[in-house]
């Protein structure tokens, strides 16, 4: 039995190693030179820890711009993202009107709709508003959430209903209940879901690939595709900035590993 | 008078809340939506604006359109050849670390790790480490295949990219599911002599199908929607080998301004995912929701 189990690590190693490989791959790779790109037996390790690429990634294109560009784009979208979401459930949870659980439901199934197959009559919406090549033509499919006001929900329903009517007593207003009683009860799911906002984010691909033509707004992710090196084989300098991506996602992935494999697990984030 | 008018305001108020969310579902899901039918019965000019009411007539033309053809037996072939390529990896691996052993935390964490790379940075990688001549999989394995110039290769690429991409997030819902499973069913089974087989067959597999069947129909919706990796990858080719119906549907849309037949395409894939979304969510037990 014993044995067994050290089969099975073993093996889970090695598995683990080749779905690793191509992320080790990428830093090692980014230190390549072009020579060590070509050679006839391919390398798994640098010869020599140079930043010439990355330097060159940083100078010869408008990598740093880009990565500017998609800071901007996902922080205020997570922030926005999080104000339609946090107003909404707010509302719904803790006051009772008509229609309140049906305009919840036609929020919450735009889910069933998803946006990929939704971009042509999106792209002509935010061409004619004018928003093509703006960082809120590339946020704006992407402010309504639903999974997550779908989670808030669920999150303000374990405050109890009397903080509310004794808030209401002693004259608090609505907003006032919000921001100092529901938000702070909230506080950590309120982070998790604006975290997880931020890396989609960060993440997206297609739909800002649309919106952008000039190069100087291109987010991260697509200025990454077009930098031009690979046709030369010459893919140092794109590995030097998929690198750069990847390492701080990494870090925060490797700090939150633990609430991520629990909210996982547990059915509280996926996505 | 002012007191009057305070219970109808405070009634207004609580829809004022609503209204941000109600407008962004409003202008990007339900009018694009809605959109998107009357263009895929209609002919549709270079603005966008419809021309002229034609009926079923682009759909017809549409079904009868080889390269449409192509793309919706492309799409289905990426889902037949990832969807069990992804469950059968995720399951063994999760089988190999569900118990807490020694080193576990460290293998977990590598089947995690695809989680923190994004679709653009991961297919670049692939596309080098697959490059046929200077790439590590053709020398590592003696293979001289034209990965990417050769139509039988090219979509076994753009699985691969998906399955990596998918491994990190579906190893931990069956990991999460395996690890429920009562440790005294499986104690008490073994004691009865079941081996290691039987227990998965009879025990833990009809037990965790909940979350299998969440997963398979999940990663068929997703398969639908398969565009992304292959702009990246391969554009389509070659000879239209990765053409999806996402891409053909952007190609449309986007390089030939047919309006018209981009959004029929988009009326298709909002069938099939539809059906799988419902389906999803039929097994889906707690409370996990994809966006």
């Amino acid at each position: 039995m014993r044995k067994k189990n050290v089969y099975k690590t073993v093996v889970a190693t090695l598995l683990g190693l080749v779905v690793l490989f191509p992320i080790y791959y990428a830093f090692v790779a980014s230190f390549f030179s072009l020579r060590d790109f070509t050679s006839p037996i391919p390398l798994l390790f640098p010869p020599q820890f140079s930043f010439h690429n990355y330097v060159r990634a940083l100078t010869e294109s408008l990598l740093p711009r880009f990565m500017v560009n998609s800071f901007i784009v996902s922080f205020f979208a997570s922030l926005v993202r999080m104000g339609v979401a946090v107003l909404a459930a707010f509302s719904v949870v803790f006051f009772r009107f008509r229609g309140r659980n049906f305009l919840f439901f036609v929020i919450i199934a735009t889910m069933m709709l998803p946006g990929d197959a939704l971009i042509i009559e999106n792209y002509l919406t935010v061409s004619r508003m004018g928003l093509l090549d703006t960082y809120a033509g590339i946020m704006s499919v992407y402010l309504l959430a639903p999974v997550q006001l779908f989670m808030l929900r669920q999150g303000f329903k374990t405050i109890p209903l009397t903080y509310r009517e004794v808030a209401a007593v002693d004259g608090c207003s609505d907003i006032r209940f919000l921001w100092s009683v529901v938000l702070p009860l909230s506080k950590s799911i309120v982070m998790t879901l604006w975290l997880h906002s931020f890396v989609t984010m960060w993440n997206l691909y297609l739909w800002p690939l649309l919106v952008t033509n000039k190069t100087h707004m291109r987010t991260v992710q697509v200025g990454i595709t077009m930098l031009g090196y690979a046709e030369s084989l010459d893919y140092g300098p794109t590995f030097a900035a998929v690198s750069l991506l990847i390492a701080p996602s990494l870090l925060i992935f490797l700090l939150l590993r633990k609430g991520i494999v629990a909210g996982i697990t547990k059915g509280t984030i996926v996505g | 008078m002012k007191k009057a008018l305070s219970p109808s305001f405070k009634q207004l108020k609580n829809y004022l809340y609503l209204l941000p969310a109600l407008a962004l579902a409003y202008l990007f899901s339900y009018r694009p939506f809605v959109k998107t039918l009357l263009n895929s019965l209609s002919i549709v000019n270079f603005s966008g604006n419809i021309v002229e009411f034609v009926g079923l007539e682009n759909f017809i033309n549409l079904f009868k359109d080889r390269n449409f053809q192509i793309s919706l037996i492309n799409t289905f072939k990426f889902a037949v050849m990832f969807i069990p390529l992804d469950v059968a990896f995720c399951l063994f691996a999760a089988l190999l670390v569900y118990r807490k052993r020694r080193l576990t935390a460290f293998n977990e964490t590598l089947f995690m790790l695809p989680m923190a790379v994004a679709m653009s940075s991961a297919a670049l990688v692939f596309k080098a480490i697959f490059n046929p001549t200077i790439g590590v999989i053709n020398y590592v394995f003696r293979l001289s295949i034209q990965w990417f110039d050769d139509p039988k290769w090219a979509m076994l690429t753009v699985v691969l990219l998906g399955v990596w991409m998918a491994i990190g997030l579906d190893f931990l819902l069956l990991l999460g599911a395996l690890r429920s499973v009562p440790q005294q069913l499986i104690e008490s089974a073994q004691l009865e002599g079941a081996g290691s087989v039987a227990t998965f067959f009879k025990i833990q597999l009809p037990l965790i199908s909940p979350t299998l069947l969440f997963v398979i129909s999940t990663r068929l919706r997703d398969s639908m929607l398969l565009g992304g990796p292959v702009m990246v990858m391969t554009s389509g080719g070659p000879q239209r080998s990765t053409q999806t119906l996402v891409y053909q549907m952007y190609v449309e849309g986007f390089v030939a301004n047919n309006y018209s037949k981009g959004s029929a395409i988009s009326v298709v894939v909002f069938a099939l995912t539809f059906f799988l979304i419902l389906f999803a969510f039929r097994f889906e037990k707690r409370g996990v929701f994809y966006q």
